[in-house]
C-alpha cells in the first residue's frame, strides 16, 4: 500500500509512484487478491491519482511489500512435488534440462521460471500451470 | 566453424586466442619475444584451466562451457550488462581527467565512450525496445478511459 508520509498527502504524485501503486495492484489481481472488476476500478484510480492521498486510497488495504517479483509460493510447490516423488534436485534438473542451480533458485524463491519452463514443471508433475505456480488457496481463501 | 569445436571448449579456447593476439601485438610493436613467449604460454595454459573449470557443477562453469539454461544465460546478461556499464563510467571518468590534465590523451576515453555508447544504442534498436505499434482499439479505448492529466 502506497502510505502517504505526515503532511505529504496533499504534494503531486510523480509517474514512479504511480507505476509502484500499478505493480502493488497486478500483484494482488495476480495473487487472486482483487477481483477483475476492482483491480481496474483501482488501476484507473491510481493512474488518475494526482496526489500521494489519491494514489493511497487507490491501493488501501493491500500490503505494499506484494509486488510482482514475489513468488506466490511457489517454492513450496516446487519442493514438495519433488520430494514427494523422492527425487534429488539434480534428478529434476536433468528431467527438466536445466542446471541444479536453477532449480534450487526457483525452490527458493529466488528465480521464477519463464513460461516455457513453467509449464515445462508443471508438465513434469502432472499439474496445471494455476495449480503449480498460482496463488496459495490457504493464504489466500480458497475460492 | 565454431560448430566442430565442442562448446565446453569455444568460449576458453576463444579467451586463449585473444590472449595470443596481444602477444603477436607484443612482438609486432617491440620486436622483443621473451614478454610475447610469457604471454603466450599463460594463454596456453589458462585455455586449459578454463577447459577443466567449464566441467564443474557452477553457474560460472555452465556459461564458461557454452551449456547454460536460461537463468544462467540471464545473470550471464546482467553480469554483460554490468561491465558495459562500468566500462561506460570508467571512459567517462577517464575522459574528464584527461580533459583536465592532457588534453591530448583525451581521445581514447572519448572514442571508447563513444563505442560504448553506440553500442548502447545499437542494442536497443536490436532487440526491438521503441518501436512504435499501432494500437488496438481495446488498448486505445482503455487508454482513453483511464486519462492521466499531469
Amino acid at each position: 500500500m502506497v502510505v502517504p508520509e505526515e503532511g505529504r498527502g496533499g504534494l503531486r504524485a510523480s509517474d514512479a509512484d504511480r507505476e509502484q501503486a500499478i505493480e502493488v495492484l497486478k500483484a494482488a489481481f495476480v495473487r487472486d487478491r482483487l477481483a477483475r472488476a476492482e483491480f481496474e476500478a483501482r488501476m484507473g484510480q491510481a493512474l488518475a491519482s494526482r496526489t500521494y492521498a489519491e494514489l493511497a486510497a487507490a491501493t488501501d488495504g493491500i500490503p505494499g511489500r506484494l509486488t510482482a517479483d514475489e513468488p506466490p509460493g511457489m517454492p513450496a510447490h516446487v519442493r514438495n512435488q519433488r520430494t514427494q516423488r523422492e527425487m534429488s534436485q539434480g534428478e529434476l534438473a536433468e528431467a527438466l534440462g536445466v542446471s541444479r542451480q536453477t532449480v534450487i533458485s526457483i525452490e527458493s524463491g529466488r528465480y521464477l521460471p519463464s513460461l516455457p519452463l513453467a509449464f515445462a514443471i508443471a508438465r513434469f508433475f502432472d499439474m496445471t500451470v494455476d495449480k503449480m505456480f498460482g496463488p496459495d488457496e490457504e493464504k489466500t481463501g480458497a475460492r | 566453424m565454431m560448430r566442430f569445436i565442442r562448446p565446453r571448449l569455444r568460449k576458453p579456447l576463444l579467451r586463449g586466442i585473444a590472449l595470443l593476439g596481444i602477444a603477436g601485438a607484443w612482438v609486432i610493436g617491440s620486436h622483443t619475444w621473451e614478454p610475447a613467449i610469457v604471454i603466450a604460454v599463460v594463454a596456453v595454459g589458462q585455455t586449459v584451466y578454463r577447459y577443466t573449470w567449464a566441467g564443474e557443477d557452477t553457474d560460472e562453469s555452465a556459461l564458461l562451457g557454452s551449456r547454460a539454461d536460461e537463468r544462467q544465460k540471464q545473470v550471464g546478461l546482467r553480469a554483460r550488462a554490468l561491465s558495459g556499464s562500468v566500462a561506460m563510467a570508467a571512459a567517462y571518468i577517464g575522459l574528464v581527467i584527461a580533459l583536465a590534465v592532457k588534453r591530448a590523451d583525451a581521445w581514447p576515453f572519448a572514442a571508447l565512450l563513444a563505442v560504448t555508447g553506440f553500442a548502447y544504442l545499437l542494442g536497443l534498436s536490436s532487440y526491438g525496445s521503441g518501436e512504435p505499434g499501432p494500437e488496438d482499439e481495446v488498448t486505445a479505448g482503455r487508454q482513453a478511459r483511464y486519462p492521466v492529466n499531469s
